[in-house]
């Protein structure tokens, strides 16, 4: 029995590290890339003569393309995005969960449906109000249209932290004499952090891979990484290693954020998981 | 390079996008409004004598596209504002997705950009809505137009490309001006030389040689010290931009048509029994003698192939195969030769080409100003320069192949300037002129991947030409 069951924890070793491999396998190889000088790009696999240099012209704006710029860009109009739905998603989503009015449900349908129409179904009509408006390739034109991307994704999330909250904690704060508005920021905001955290990493993820968006509504002022990093691709010859150098230095928000906010985000996927 | 890896899903619904606007514009939203002035051209409004000074003081914006060509245009940028006293303001972006970008802009009727850049194809698809606009009478007025525009000049074929009536399955050549030639790429075959001799090989004066050459390639290079080299690098992923370098050109040699017009109307032709044979054939030649990932091949893999030396041939741009030539670039730097490729059955050297055009939103504001950019881009002196200094490789204009300073700069790359000599002549559209063209080349593309597959090729070839009579109908 004992054998049986060491060869079987073996066996669940090895197909996890498989597994391990097969899905780290794509960073690896992207990291590879972005490490081979442009001479050893397509003629090795793994033997090569390792090299910072995609690095240094990725990050130093050769190529004629702003890389840095663009990555203050992305940073600029995820971090807003992400900070505008809060503040505008949180009661919206706790209200939402508390109470029933007239409408409430057509209008959470309606913050969902934003999420069901592909973006290029609406693309055209939108770049003629954004010219039209001035917030064509603008840092608050990006952040405004992130909201049909972010704002469902809290308010919708949220609502079912909210929901799981037993509303006798806010009641007893009431009778305490709080008001509704500090019931709300002392007594359930802060019980719901870690679900906070969590929907704030994935609408950041969400708001940071957006393409479509920026590639219509914006030109060289408010673009983002995400079309930025492309542009290493075309002309005189495929650069896989500058493209791979770009895509690696943009993954690094996010990551960053997951690894700061490690701690919330388990507690914050596993809350409400179970229920007493 | 051209739009070789353009998305079609992106293209497709952006063009469903782009055809719901008129219908929100006549709903009263506002969009697309019509800024024109009747009838005429604004061309008309320019008179008295030529001066390069006429708009001093304005702006001019250009869309670009992430190219060689583009930073030659960039670089060059203070010499048109010297001239002219215009400054240009532009927006670059990655080849991908420019066409998606440049779509919505057109459709949207505004005039975000007056100038922008464009392949011959475009035309087809942005010229009906009325998006471009007509660049003749700017050229035929002689106050608009400086003399050393010299319009005779251009390569004819290359001008060609670029007019046509707007109607489907009408020659090109004829009808508005709608583009102007500005960089482009000829379909050859650029092969490796050290692999050549090892193997006691020449370039393929025929089809049959070629897809001989590409097996015995294929069979041999790797004995002889070329690891994992294969024979002949084309396109096979399954988009339009498969079809338009070498499979077309050398369905062109062989003397075939992708439609013929009858009454104005448009029959597929791709299912004649001499395309079916040479549809199937090529199919072959890719099993024998291609990559083995081959649908997945766009331009990127093509040319890089033959850079690493994975690729004994490639049938594509001479661009694609130049930047892979030129010294330092990749490890077969100084290995790459250029052949204009097999003739047809009757010694034909008909070619396709992709152009990269410059044209004018119709919808613009500053047309004179836009005109007179377009003048420099395209003319003797800023051309010139691209092709000395920079790498505008393929010159659309006589006198810059013809210039000293530029041969100079492509002789150490064999066969290149003997090559495009040869062909120039030869070289054009080879497609029939219909707005339908993206998703036909699409089509052909899947049904050229299905004969790959082991499908039988006439009956896949008679189902694409009876999805595409009803598609072009």
């Amino acid at each position: 029995m004992t054998v049986r069951k060491r060869l079987l924890g073996v066996l669940a070793d090895a197909a996890l590290i498989l597994y391990f491999v097969f899905a780290l396998f794509p960073i690896a190889w992207m990291v590879i890339l972005s490490l081979k000088p442009a001479n050893q790009l397509f003629s090795t696999y793994f033997s090569f003569t390792p090299t910072l240099g995609s690095y240094r012209t990725v990050l130093g704006d050769s190529e004629g393309i702003p890389f840095v710029r663009f990555f203050v860009n992305s940073l600029v109009v995820s971090v807003g995005a992400v900070a505008l739905s809060l503040l505008v998603g949180l009661p919206a989503a706790y209200a939402s969960a508390r109470w029933r009015f007239k409408g409430s449900e057509n209008l959470m349908f309606t913050l969902l449906s934003f999420r069901f129409a592909p973006e290029l179904t609406v693309i055209i009509p939108l770049f003629v109000l954004y010219q039209k408006l001035g917030l064509f390739d603008t840092y608050v034109g990006m952040i405004w249209v992130l909201q049909l991307v972010t704002l469902p994704l809290i308010v919708w999330i949220m609502r079912s932290y909210f929901a799981d909250l037993t509303p006798e904690l806010e009641q007893a704060a009431l009778l305490d004499g709080y008001t509704r508005k500090q019931a709300f920021f002392k007594v359930a905001l802060p019980l719901v952090k870690p679900g906070v955290a969590a929907v704030s990493l994935l609408a950041f993820i969400f708001a940071w891979n957006n393409f479509v968006f920026p590639l219509i509504l914006t030109s060289n002022e408010a673009q983002t990484v995400t079309v930025g990093a492309l542009s290493f691709l075309g002309g005189d010859r495929p650069k896989y290693n500058l493209t791979a150098a770009a895509a690696l230095v943009s993954v690094v928000p996010p990551l960053l954020l997951a690894l700061t906010i490690q701690r919330y985000l388990v507690r914050g996927l596993s809350f409400g998981a179970v229920k007493s | 390079m051209d739009t070789h890896a353009h998305d079609r899903r992106h293209f497709l619904a952006l063009t469903a996008g782009a055809a719901a606007t008129p219908l929100l514009a006549a709903c009263g939203a506002g969009f697309g409004g019509n800024d024109d002035k009747g009838g005429g051209s604004a061309a008309d409004d320019v008179t008295g004598s030529f001066d390069w000074k006429r708009e001093k003081g304005g702006t001019v914006k250009a869309l670009l596209n992430k190219h060689p060509y583009t930073d030659a245009l960039i670089a060059d940028l203070k010499s048109f504002t010297a001239q002219t006293g215009i400054r240009v303001e532009y927006d670059v972006f990655p080849e991908d997705n420019y066409f998606d970008k440049l779509t919505v802009d057109l459709s949207s009727g505004r005039a975000s950009y007056d100038v922008f850049m464009l392949g011959a194809y475009m035309v087809w698809q942005y010229g009906p809505p009325g998006w471009l606009e007509d660049l003749g009478p700017w050229m035929r007025n002689s106050s608009a137009t400086g003399d050393e525009w010299d319009r005779a000049d251009f390569f004819p074929n290359l001008l060609q490309a670029d007019q046509w009536s707007l109607k489907d399955g009408a020659p090109l050549g004829r009808g508005g001006q709608y583009a102007l030639p500005w960089g482009w790429e000829t379909n050859v075959v650029a092969y490796n030389t050290e692999v050549f001799s090892k193997l006691g090989l020449r370039p393929a004066e025929s089809f049959d040689e070629l897809r001989e050459i590409a097996g015995v390639i294929k069979r041999k290079a790797p004995g002889a010290g070329y690891d994992g080299m294969y024979g002949i690098a084309v396109r096979g992923s399954r988009s339009w931009a498969t079809i338009h370098p070498g499979f077309m050109t050398m369905y062109a040699r062989n003397g075939l048509r992708d439609f013929t017009v009858d009454g104005g109307k448009l029959k597929p032709a791709m299912n004649t029994p001499e395309a079916v044979a040479f549809t199937r054939d090529w199919a072959g030649m890719v099993k024998q003698g291609g990559p083995p990932s081959w649908t997945s091949y766009t331009w990127y893999q093509c040319s890089s192939d033959l850079g690493a030396k994975k690729a004994g041939m490639l049938f594509d741009a001479d661009t694609a195969a130049y930047f892979q030539a030129v010294k330092g670039a990749s490890p077969a730097s100084g290995k790459i030769a250029f052949h204009p490729g097999p003739k047809g059955p009757d010694g034909s050297l008909a070619t396709n080409m992709w152009i990269w055009s410059l044209g004018m939103n119709a919808k613009s504001k500053k047309k004179s100003a836009s005109w007179l950019f377009l003048q420099w881009a395209t003319g003797k002196e800023h051309l010139r320069r691209a092709a000395v200094t920079g790498n505008h490789i393929d010159p659309v204009r006589k006198s810059v192949s013809q210039d000293a300073a530029y041969k100079d700069k492509m002789r150490h790359l064999p066969g290149f300037i003997e090559t495009f000599e040869t062909v120039v002549d030869q070289t054009k559209i080879q497609f029939t002129p219909q707005a339908q063209f993206f998703d036909a080349t699409t089509s052909w593309a899947a049904a050229l991947q299905e004969i790959y597959g082991g499908q039988n090729a006439r009956s896949v070839l008679n189902g694409l030409a009876g999805d595409l009579a009803a598609k072009v109908d």
